[in-house]
């Protein structure tokens, strides 16, 4: 059984449908992602979730505790969800200790002892120092006041997590190192989780689980592998990883019953499916592309330095098709360069949208 | 709440309904032949003209002072800026009493625009200050970088930036003189509000005194809608992570030293003349008593029902402002901006209105205690929501959410998160309340319970008889009781930046 | 935090508790007499205790202006709490009496009274008089340059130099003074004048000192400021000296100040017995020892000589009762000095 059960679950506002017909399972001790461009209804979902907003209809569960859809709906305060808004939102007039201890029965939380302990376990989860206890919310950074947040959440022992575009608000070096911390510390409380992300990095790196939602619905849950490798369609490509789109055609007539090559602008490539269609979008990674002694020739136009990698814009010489690649820096050709490129392995084919 | 919001937004309107009703009574054509006549519009003259004037001087003053304090390597800064800060413990009526008193001839419109400014240049000063001080100073710095020099820059960028809290702070001061009476009384300037004070002394509820009303309600509420349109427009600054970064002050040089003289001046005038008017009154004055038991009774009763309006008034501020915050609607808004209305009715507009209001609905009510605190807590409840509203912006909803979310229930989330984050703004609105309703006078005099003295119509009583010496301990005990609330709103001006 | 906040709130209920123990003070204590005194408040300050100290009844006090509380009054109607209207002019007591609500005043407390003082309803009883006067600078004036009628300060001649205080009133019984003995037009003339000359001042103290300080050449008022004055320091009447007008003139009129009890008074007896009191040779003459300086009417009692003499001022005649405050102040408000 999940920890988290969401089915069918739709909300509007007025005209607008947020979430439309939305079913998510959110497996025990799992971090799972809700993926997808602002506007898409991830946070009104995890409103959902949370009890601050209710359903129009559909039912959403913690276990077999069914906590919206039946009856009454259950209030915020009856859930237990852990929730971890943006920017973290403590409470500004209490001390590191009194925010991580603020959801804790009052027993515990007046006892110097039992609650004390508890946050310290939590500073040491979140891997801050215990000396953090009686610091002020205004004396952290960003990246602490997150993990302080997330410590909060975690002491009362939530079913599960809900954090809301925790490190949008970060700068990306504090984005990355505070987005691994939160994640280890919620594997190490066992802790079920839901992160609220439009960051496709943050959820392929972070998660467990991956559920894109675009416009109110959801378009593919898997594993990250799976949404990276075999995204729903060309769109989901584009927006998971990067890619370019190329027209393709598979030869019924040709030599290839399996159907697992076809031409394009970049030659003849193999496709990780047989072909559904004779007219194709191919979708090529940035990886993919190899620069060589051999391949279809292009020109250079742009070349974005990273350091350890670089992404190169090309425009494919006889086609005049555009083209991204992404190569380990130091091997960067520089713009203007004329070079050959091929493909490197299979790539995903979708059927045109003009064809069947 | 939403019942509360719209019983409180009544109780606001029953002055105007007061006016409007009895401006039916008169009937089109007395009405008029009473507002067109000549002495309406010789009172329309000196009013606006002052009023004007007043607004320019203490828009003038407030900013130079604050950029002085704020933005320069002035020696002392903090210092000067606790002294520029304290007239707001002087009313304007112990102001105008202390020049008065020593000079008689500061009267007629130079002496009320200088006691007038010297009074209420406060009210732009504080918020030049915090806007001051919560302006990016990477604006400046833009400026700069793009050929300005800093004074151009200051015209270019910086006034710019102060616009709504200069503006905002020009009309309060325009709203407060409206309104003043004791000191413009003492400076033997007549505008709409001695003049109606005039006429009630000869008729009571006449009325040539309604229609002056009506005029001078007309006024602030032009006053009024300007300043709610500034409010709306105003942009509130992100509650950033960090601290803001501080202005390069800008270096004096030579007249670092020389400098020093303005805000000495200001300090001297504002301060000094009345400290020292009120010592020199006590020590030498002809008739100066000191009649502990009076003075005594005076204090209690002064600090009862300042302490009493205080807690009513920002009462019966919360469900509006937490209406208008938290279920912002055009019903909800409506209500918020009904209740500031009274801020542009004089005391004796609004007393007078309740003595008929309670004489026709509740005779009971008829100069009790209660009555006086409803007064009150009409003419001040602009200040307590505005406070109270303040602290409810900062008190994001999300937070309660929070405490929801970790298994909190309404009320203890209301106790343990919602009310320590307003606490510091219902502090700063009871204290507004406070100081307004300690130096009330008019309403007071009107609705007071019988045998009722406080400071404020003692002193008034004192003043107006010439005994300067027997008004200057009840002018001193005024000044003290309104020092800790001056202090605490001071506190929060440092707070909120 | 929760401690202070604890804090704070017993604070707010210790007031919210107060506030009905004070609305509820005068219930629970109630005077035996409550006076609606529009008569200067430092006089009748004095004057009350010797009437406690008498009687053992409690007097609470509400202090206001002769026109302001008797408008007051009618607008309070059956409601209202007064037991005793004490005024410093007549016409203001002539507006309760028109609106029917005072009762007959005793026997007892009329009989001492001459009866010119005393309206014809004989539903109050004048206790004070104070005359009209004509201050003068001495550096600036001497007495022959004195006008021989208060309405000549209507003249041109007196542009800028006299000084007056219309919002008391002292001036409108004056003017209703005028009005009694020349009529409407005349008056409203004299006003007009007066309002293209006169410098407006907040009050007679302020007359009395512009003139001592040369601020204006005269000013109209009562007598009593300039002696009471002289009596204390003479710091604001040292330069300045009275002009009687006499001979019947309007300007030497003699106001009346009253003192009548309500018809709604629920203390009917004890608000009799203190004007009884104030009728009296004993509170006459405690009023006429006091620093105040008006002059008693009760023949029995008497002013110290340093003032005129009572019989030698030659007021005009005037039936008290007819004096019309109303009128006065809607002439007054259509001349622009209201």
């Amino acid at each position: 059984m999940s920890a988290l059960t969401v089915t069918g679950v739709t909300k509007s506002f007025g005209d607008t449908v947020a979430v439309d017909d939305v079913t998510l399972h959110v497996p025990h001790g799992s971090l799972t992602a809700v993926l997808g461009p602002s506007g898409c209804g991830k946070t009104t979902l995890l409103r959902l979730v949370a009890g601050f907003l209710d359903p129009d209809a559909g039912t959403i569960a913690f276990d077999d505790r069914v906590v919206a859809g039946e009856g009454r709906p259950a209030t915020p305060q009856q859930r237990r969800v852990g929730y971890v808004p943006q920017e973290g939102a403590l409470f500004p007039h209490l001390d590191v200790a009194a925010n991580i201890a603020f959801g804790l029965p009052r027993a515990e939380r007046r006892s110097p002892g039992a609650g004390s302990d508890r946050v310290d376990e939590m500073l040491d989860l979140v891997e801050l120092p215990r000396t953090f206890r009686s610091r002020q919310p205004h004396e952290l950074s960003g990246g602490q006041q997150q993990r302080v947040a997330l410590a909060r959440a975690l002491a009362p022992r939530p079913s599960v997590v809900l954090l809301d575009e925790p490190f949008s608000s970060l700068d990306a070096s504090l984005r990355e190192t505070t987005g691994r911390a939160v994640a280890r510390a919620l594997r190490a409380a066992h802790a079920t989780g839901l992160l609220v992300t439009h960051d496709q990095a943050e959820a392929l790196s972070l998660s467990d689980q991956v559920a894109v939602l675009r416009a109110g619905r959801l378009i593919q849950a898997g594993s990250p592998a799976d949404v990276y490798l075999a995204p729903h369609d060309p769109e989901l490509a584009r927006f998971v990883g990067g890619a370019t789109s190329l027209a393709g055609r598979c030869d019924r007539a040709g030599a290839d019953p399996d159907r697992r090559h076809a031409d394009s602008d970049l030659g003849r490539v193999s496709l990780t499916h047989p072909a559904p269609a004779d007219e194709l979008v191919l979708v090529v990674r940035p990886d993919q592309v190899r620069f060589g002694e051999s391949g279809v020739a292009a020109r250079v136009d742009e070349v974005s330095f990273y350091g350890h990698d670089a992404a190169v814009r090309l425009t494919l010489t006889a086609s005049g098709t555009p083209l991204v690649a992404r190569v380990t820096g130091p091997t960067a050709p520089a713009a203007g360069d004329d070079v050959l490129v091929s493909v490197y392995g299979p790539v995903h084919a979708y059927p045109a949208p003009d064809c069947d | 709440m939403l019942l509360a919001g719209a019983a409180v937004a009544l109780l606001a309107l029953v002055p105007l309904i007061f006016i409007a009703v009895y401006a039916v009574l008169v009937g089109p054509v007395e009405a008029w032949h009473l507002v067109v006549r000549p002495r309406m519009g010789q009172l329309l003259w000196n009013t606006l003209s002052l009023a004007g004037a007043c607004m320019a001087t203490c828009a003038a003053l407030g900013v130079a002072l604050a950029f002085l304090v704020e933005r320069t390597d002035l020696p002392a800064r903090r210092l000067w800026h606790g002294l520029l800060v304290a007239p707001l413990a002087v009313p304007a009526f112990v102001n105008g009493y202390a020049w008065v008193s020593l000079d008689r001839s500061v009267h007629g419109f130079g002496g009320a625009l200088l006691v007038i400014t010297l009074s209420y240049y406060p009210l732009v000063y504080l918020p030049a200050v915090a806007a001051l001080r919560g302006l990016d100073p990477a604006l400046e710095e833009a400026s700069w970088s793009l050929g300005h020099s800093r004074w151009l820059s200051f015209w270019r960028v910086v006034l710019p930036q102060l616009r709504p809290a200069l503006l905002g702070g020009v009309l309060l001061v325009g709203l407060h003189l409206l309104a003043e009476f004791g000191a413009l009384q003492l400076l033997r300037y007549p505008t709409f509000t001695t003049a109606i004070y005039d006429q009630y002394g000869s008729t009571f509820n006449g009325q040539a005194a309604t229609m002056m009303a009506g005029v001078l309600v007309f006024f602030c509420l032009l006053l009024l809608l300007a300043e709610l349109r500034l409010r709306g427009r105003r942009h509130y600054a992100r509650v950033g992570q960090g601290a803001a970064r501080r202005a390069i002050p800008v270096r004096l040089r030579g007249l670092r030293l020389p400098m020093v003289a303005v805000p000495t001046a200001i300090a001297a005038l504002a301060v000094g003349v009345p400290t020292y008017a009120l010592v020199h009154w006590l020590l030498v004055g002809a008739s100066t008593e000191f009649p502990l038991a009076e003075l005594t009774e005076a204090t209690a009763s002064t600090l009862v029902l300042a302490t009493l309006g205080a807690v009513a008034t920002t009462l019966l501020a919360l469900p509006v402002a937490w209406l208008a915050v938290r279920y912002r609607s055009r019903l909800t808004t409506a209500i918020e901006r009904i209740t500031y209305v009274p801020n542009a009715l004089p005391g004796i507009v609004v007393g007078l209105a309740l003595v008929i209001a309670s004489l026709r609905l509740a005779p009971v009510t008829y100069q009790t205690a209660l009555l006086l605190v409803i007064a009150y807590a009409i003419l001040f409840l602009p200040r307590a929501v505005v406070s109270v509203r303040a602290g409810l912006e900062q008190a994001p909803v999300v937070l309660e959410q929070v405490a929801h979310s970790l298994g909190t229930g309404s009320l203890a989330t209301a106790r343990r998160v919602t009310l320590p984050l307003i606490a510091p703004s219902i502090g700063a609105g009871a204290a507004l309340v406070f100081l307004a309703v300690a130096t009330e006078l008019t309403a007071t005099l009107m609705l007071s319970p019988i045998g009722t003295r406080t400071l404020a119509t003692q002193f008034w009583s004192a003043s107006s008889d010439l005994r300067y010496g027997a008004a200057a301990p009840y002018a001193l005990l005024l000044v003290l009781i309104s020092v800790p609330a001056t202090v605490l709103l001071m506190r929060q001006e440092r707070l909120q930046p | 935090m929760t401690a202070s906040l604890v804090r704070r709130a017993a604070l707010a209920a210790a007031a919210v508790l107060v506030a009905p123990a004070m609305a509820s003070c005068s219930l629970l204590n109630p005077p035996d007499l409550v006076v609606y005194n529009a008569q200067h408040e430092e006089l009748i300050t004095e004057i009350v205790p010797l009437f406690e100290e008498k009687t053992g009844l409690d007097v609470e006090l509400r202090n206001g202006k002769d026109l302001e509380m008797a408008n007051q009054i009618v607008a309070e109607g059956e409601e209202s709490p007064a037991d005793v209207f004490l005024t410093e002019n007549s016409p203001a007591m002539s507006i309760v009496d028109n609106a029917g609500l005072f009762a007959p005043v005793s026997e007892e407390a009329l009989a001492p009274i001459p009866e010119q003082y005393v309206p014809s309803s004989k539903n109050w009883t004048g206790i004070l008089a104070r005359s009209t006067v004509a201050m003068y600078n001495t550096d600036a004036l001497t007495a022959e340059d004195m006008p021989e009628s208060i309405l000549d300060f209507a003249d041109p001649e007196w542009k800028g130099r006299v000084g007056f205080s219309p919002t008391g009133a002292d001036f409108q019984a004056i003017v209703s003074a005028v009005l009694a003995t020349e009529g409407e037009e005349a008056t409203a003339e004299w006003l007009a004048g007066l309002k293209e000359n006169g410098v407006v001042l907040q009050n007679n103290l302020v007359v009395l000192q512009s003139v001592n300080a040369g601020d204006v050449d005269a000013g109209i008022a009562y007598h009593y400021y300039w002696y009471r004055d002289q009596a204390e320091a003479g710091e604001n009447s040292s330069s300045s000296a009275l002009h009687f007008f006499g001979d019947q003139d309007p300007g030497a009129f003699l106001s009346v100040s009253g003192a009548g009890v309500l018809a709604s008074s629920e203390h009917a007896e004890n608000a009799q017995q203190f004007v009884e009191f104030l009728t009296s040779t004993d509170g006459q003459q405690a009023m006429a020892d006091s620093y105040a300086l008006e002059y008693p009417l009760n023949p029995e009692a008497s002013l110290g000589d340093e003032v005129k003499p009572f019989d030698e001022l030659e007021p005009p005649v005037i039936d008290i009762a007819t004096l019309n405050g109303p009128q006065v102040t809607e002439l007054m408000t259509e001349a622009g000095l209201l």
